[in-house]
């Protein structure tokens, strides 16, 4: 059931999660999520295997503060874990919006958000305009880090 | 079947049932045997151990005139005796018995590759009868056991292992570090799982230890120095000024006449004491002592004098000196204990910080009638009773942070503090947070069953952090329920820790001491983990208690008896033999230049230029080899681990295939041990290597190294234990001296010096042995045929040169 998530992260610690709960218990997207919780996240990766847990929307809740790795027992790198499962999840399409959203805005202007209006109210402030974002050079970076399979651009 | 000169082997291939016949295929090796020099009979059988397979053997021997024998099984350190005791009720000398180790080194590190299992077992055979061919009888020597013991620690287990050797009419020392006996256990209000109250049944045997005519009690006591062998220690114990005579009656007119104050050990620090104290109720001895470090006359001079005026029988002596005690012992028992474990580090968890957060160990003192609190469980930061506690399971245990075994008590210990409070205070709520509730004992798990029954809430999941109020010194945990897969906050009047034990802080003092090993957690090491679970590798020396590994009270109890038993077998008997292992100087070759004299560890050769000669004390040398090698005439060699025994291993494992073979040269005590004990994980290796088995690795001689290569082994291993941890007095730095200069010599003749490693594998360290093999089979496989080829040329060529040169 862990072949798969190997391939991504070839780490044998994963075994030896004890499922106590002290990543959880530090992580301050549970705070805000309640859903979500690293433990579980690692308890689907050992017993329902990779394809299950790219699946759930909830591994893109980790904010990849290492709080739950400082504390956990085990010295499990959770957040690389997260990391690998969110890039193995992108793979597959499990995205949400609103980040390949951003992703597509900033293969297309460089940017994540939309600055037109930012640059009025730079200009009312006597700022100078943004510069020019190094579009090419991002969409180098989107396209060796494979994200170019995720998005279209 | 070839004869030679005589030599008629008996060879015998153990199926082990299917733990050898399961992967190598025995009838084939016996019958491969059968063809090699010297060999008379070959066989196979199911278990040869058995007593059908020992009769066998002393059948052959009878009926076939078999003058050596080679039994192909499991490791010499578990069946070696067994087996030379079959070829001695034969009437054949028991030294003439030669083991392949076809299982621990064989079947079960190649489990999935059954012909090359089988053909390993067959250069193993090979290996064991080019040995047998050139062993000898041997005799071993007899030397007398003091019937006196010394005991370091005075715990549960050390006063238990005293009593029993000084009831069975032994002198015993009884060496505690500190100012009584009792250990953690007269820490302790309750014990699980019967809820006695623990000093009330230890102190009858502390004050029997007191007046036990046997028993002479050294508290304040450190062993410093430790030398001989079984049978005949030579100890230096340090026995530390008391400052307070015998005459003391403990009445405590002294203690409020003292200025100075010190956090109370035996309180874990939750009280104050003086400098001049008693360090509780119930010590053995009842005596009173000055802690030097707080007196005020610590500089020497008397400054200060009201506790000496405030005593009536004026027993306050600050011209007492430290004494030093030269003990002789013929057995020891080491029953060091353990430290609990200081959860500081854990920061999430605010011990340390937040004065309500508190130790288990702490818990019972305050609970105890006699601790700080008077029995009263109260907050630190108020005094107030808590309503709310929480027990957090698992602290400083099972963690690759801190400790990462069980500490194997401290479950039933928080089931038995909760049970206390509720006991004391039944409107307490109590909630324990644990991963898993171990409650494996006799009784156990009826206690835990009660906790329960008395409402105490067990919640899985750890807090991953506990925030503290400022004002009111609450505590927060939060965390997740993982049954319920529900995030939890709750608040707590007050948090214990339940942490681990570890070994206790001077352990490896007492291990370079005794040359112990001790496993990758830090406790010592048995001899076997299963038939010898009390005895050392050290012969002689015993351990009980916790300092073997975490165990509780009745564990410890039970061990502290076997320990003492073992070592009553020895006095009551009186006598040992000694294996014939030792060096010896062939006076003819010997030049006097005494270069052995100054690598033996233990000052066994003596002799001087003047004299003209060197000789080996027998009664001291160990056998370790060191000073083998060092010889450049060749006029020492060492009793059953000879020079051409050795060559002979080397020549059978060499014969085919050398460029493919790793060779390797592995210590008895930890490195052959370590590969016995990948066997016995089943860890799977490279099955290229070969093992040939020294006493210590400083018997390695570089000449075998050189031999080996010119003969075109691939790669060749030398390993030891590690470098604290050598059995023989550090004579392994002997080890890595040599290894380095053949590397020197190996980069000047432009050699790949990769190609001989050196290796410190412990006893516990089977994954590190299969890892070290693993790397070394990577790097031969880089090799050419004809980068081997040519080394061994211009090793060939300087080897000649160098003897044309003598
Ligand atoms: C908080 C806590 C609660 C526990 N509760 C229970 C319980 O309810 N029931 C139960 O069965 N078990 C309990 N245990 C376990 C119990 O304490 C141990 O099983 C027991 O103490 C082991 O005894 P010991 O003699 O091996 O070691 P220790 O009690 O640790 O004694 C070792 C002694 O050796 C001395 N020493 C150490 N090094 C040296 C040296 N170099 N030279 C001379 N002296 C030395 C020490 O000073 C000490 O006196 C508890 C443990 C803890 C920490
Ligand atoms: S803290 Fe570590 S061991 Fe505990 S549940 Fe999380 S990942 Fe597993
Ligand atoms: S790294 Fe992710 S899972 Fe871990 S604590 Fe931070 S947010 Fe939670
Ligand atoms: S005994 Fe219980 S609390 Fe102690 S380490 Fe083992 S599982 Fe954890
Ligand atoms: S070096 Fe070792 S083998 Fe040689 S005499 Fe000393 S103890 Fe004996």
């Amino acid at each position: 059931m862990t072949i798969k998530i190997w391939k991504h992260f070839p780490r044998e610690d994963l075994y030896e999660c004890y499922q106590c709960a002290r990543c959880t218990g530090s992580c301050p997207a549970m705070e805000v999520a309640p859903a979500y919780g690293p433990r579980e996240t690692i308890l689907k990766c050992l017993n329902l295997g990779h394809d299950k847990v790219v699946e759930d929307e909830k591994v893109w809740l980790c904010c990849t503060c290492n709080v739950c790795e400082d504390r956990c027992p085990q010295k499990i790198p959770i957040s690389d874990l997260l990391v690998a499962l969110r890039n193995s999840a992108a793979r597959r399409g499990n995205i949400p919006t609103r980040l390949s959203m951003a992703l597509e805005l900033l293969a297309k202007t460089g940017r994540s958000m939309i600055v037109h209006q930012l640059d009025e109210m730079r200009a009312h402030h006597g700022l100078s305009p943004l510069p020019a974002a190094p579009v090419e050079e991002l969409r180098d970076i989107l396209k060796k880090t494979g994200r170019d399979e995720v998005i279209e651009f | 079947m070839a004869d030679l000169n005589g030599i008629r082997i008996g060879v015998y291939v153990c199926h082990c049932g299917k733990n050898i016949g399961g992967t190598v295929r025995c009838d084939e090796v016996a019958e491969y045997a059968r063809q090699l020099p010297g060999v008379a009979l070959a066989t196979d059988s199911l278990y040869t151990c058995s007593e059908p397979g020992q009769e066998q053997i002393k059948h052959d021997i009878r009926e076939h005139q078999l003058n050596r024998v080679v039994v192909a099984s499991c490791t010499p350190r578990l069946h070696e005796p067994t087996f030379r005791a079959a070829c001695e009720s034969a009437g054949l000398n028991p030294y003439l018995l030669e083991m392949a180790n076809i299982r621990e080194h064989c079947s079960w590190v190649h489990l999935h590759d059954k012909d090359a299992a089988t053909e390993k077992a067959k250069d193993l055979v090979a290996m064991a009868v080019g040995r047998a061919a050139k062993l000898m009888p041997q005799f071993e020597v007899t030397v007398p056991v003091a019937r006196k013991a010394m005991v370091i620690g005075g715990g549960v287990a050390g006063i238990q292992a005293a009593l029993d050797m000084a009831d069975a009419g032994y002198q015993v020392y009884l060496v505690e570090r500190t100012g009584s006996i009792g250990g953690r256990m007269a820490q302790i209000d309750k014990t699980f799982p019967t809820m006695d109250c623990s000093i009330c049944i230890l102190a009858p045997k502390m004050s029997e230890v007191g007046r036990h005519p046997n028993i002479e009690l050294l508290t304040l006591s450190e062993v410093q120095e430790v030398q001989g062998h079984i049978g005949n220690f030579k100890v230096k114990v340090l026995k530390k000024a008391r400052y307070v005579t015998k005459e003391c009656t403990a009445c405590g007119d002294c203690i409020k006449a003292s200025p100075q104050h010190a956090p109370d050990e035996f309180n874990a620090g939750l009280s104050i004491r003086r400098a001049i104290y008693i360090p509780f109720a119930q010590a053995v001895p009842s005596t009173f002592l000055v802690d030097m470090d707080r007196c005020l006359n610590n500089s020497g001079i008397v400054a200060c004098d009201r506790c000496f005026q405030a005593c009536s029988h004026k027993c306050i002596d600050f011209a007492a000196n430290d004494e030093v005690l030269d003990l002789d012992v013929g057995t020891i028992v080491v029953a060091t204990g353990v430290d609990v474990y200081d959860p500081t580090a854990l920061t999430e968890l605010g011990y340390g910080k937040f004065p309500n957060v508190i130790t288990t160990l702490e818990f019972e003192r305050l609970i105890n009638a006699g601790g700080p609190s008077g029995g009263e469980l109260i907050r630190p930061s108020d005094r107030r009773r808590p309503q709310r506690v929480a027990f957090l399971q698992c602290i400083g245990s099972r963690s690759k942070r801190s400790n990462p075994y069980c500490s194997n008590v401290c479950c039933m210990n928080t089931v038995k503090d909760a049970l206390l409070i509720k006991e004391h205070w039944p409107d307490t709520e109590i909630y324990v947070f644990y991963i898993d509730i171990r409650a494996f004992g006799k009784g156990f798990e009826d206690l835990f069953q009660r906790a329960r029954r008395e409402g105490v809430t067990f919640v899985r999941g750890i807090p991953g952090e506990i925030i503290e109020d400022i004002k009111t010194g609450d505590l927060t945990l939060l965390g997740e329920n993982t049954l319920l897969g529900k995030h939890y906050r709750h608040r707590m009047d007050m948090v214990i820790l339940s942490v681990g034990i570890k070994p206790h802080k001077d352990a490896d003092k007492i291990q370079r001491l005794l040359n112990l090993a001790t496993d990758t957690d830090g406790f010592y090491m048995e001899a076997h983990p299963k038939l010898r679970p009390v005895d050392t590798t050290t012969g002689g020396v015993f351990l009980a208690g916790a300092a073997e590994g975490p165990k509780d009270i009745k564990d410890s109890v039970t061990q502290a008896s076997a320990a003492a038993s073992r070592a009553n077998i020895l006095m009551s008997r009186g006598e040992v033999k000694i294996p014939a292992i030792t060096s010896r100087i062939d006076p003819k070759k010997c030049t006097a230049c005494g270069l052995c004299a100054r690598v033996c560890p233990y000052h066994a050769i003596e002799g001087s230029k003047e004299q003209g000669f060197y000789r080996v004390i027998e009664a001291a040398c160990q056998g370790c080899g060191a000073c083998v090698p060092e010889c450049r005439f060749g006029a020492l060699d060492q009793t059953h681990f000879t020079e051409d025994q050795i060559v002979s291993q080397i020549n059978a494992a060499l014969a085919s295939d050398p460029h493919d073979k790793i060779l390797a040269f592995a210590c008895n005590w930890c490195s052959y041990a370590g590969a016995d004990f990948a066997g016995v994980s089943r860890i799977q290796y490279p099955h290229n290597v070969r093992i040939i088995r020294t006493m210590c690795s400083a018997r390695v001689s570089p000449s075998w190294i050189e031999k080996a290569f010119i003969m075109g082994a691939g790669a060749v291993l030398v390993s030891g234990c590690h470098p604290a941890d050598c059995h023989y007095n550090n004579a392994n730095q002997n080890t890595a001296r040599r290894v380095e200069r053949f590397w020197k010599r190996m980069e000047k003749q432009g050699i790949n010096k990769d190609r001989l490693r050196l290796a410190w594998v412990s006893a516990a360290e089977g994954a590190q042995f299969a890892k070290v093999i693993k790397e070394m089979e990577a790097g031969l496989k880089k090799l050419t045929s004809q980068q081997i080829q040519e080394a061994a040329e211009k090793l060939q060529k300087s080897l000649t040169k160098k003897s044309e040169a003598t």
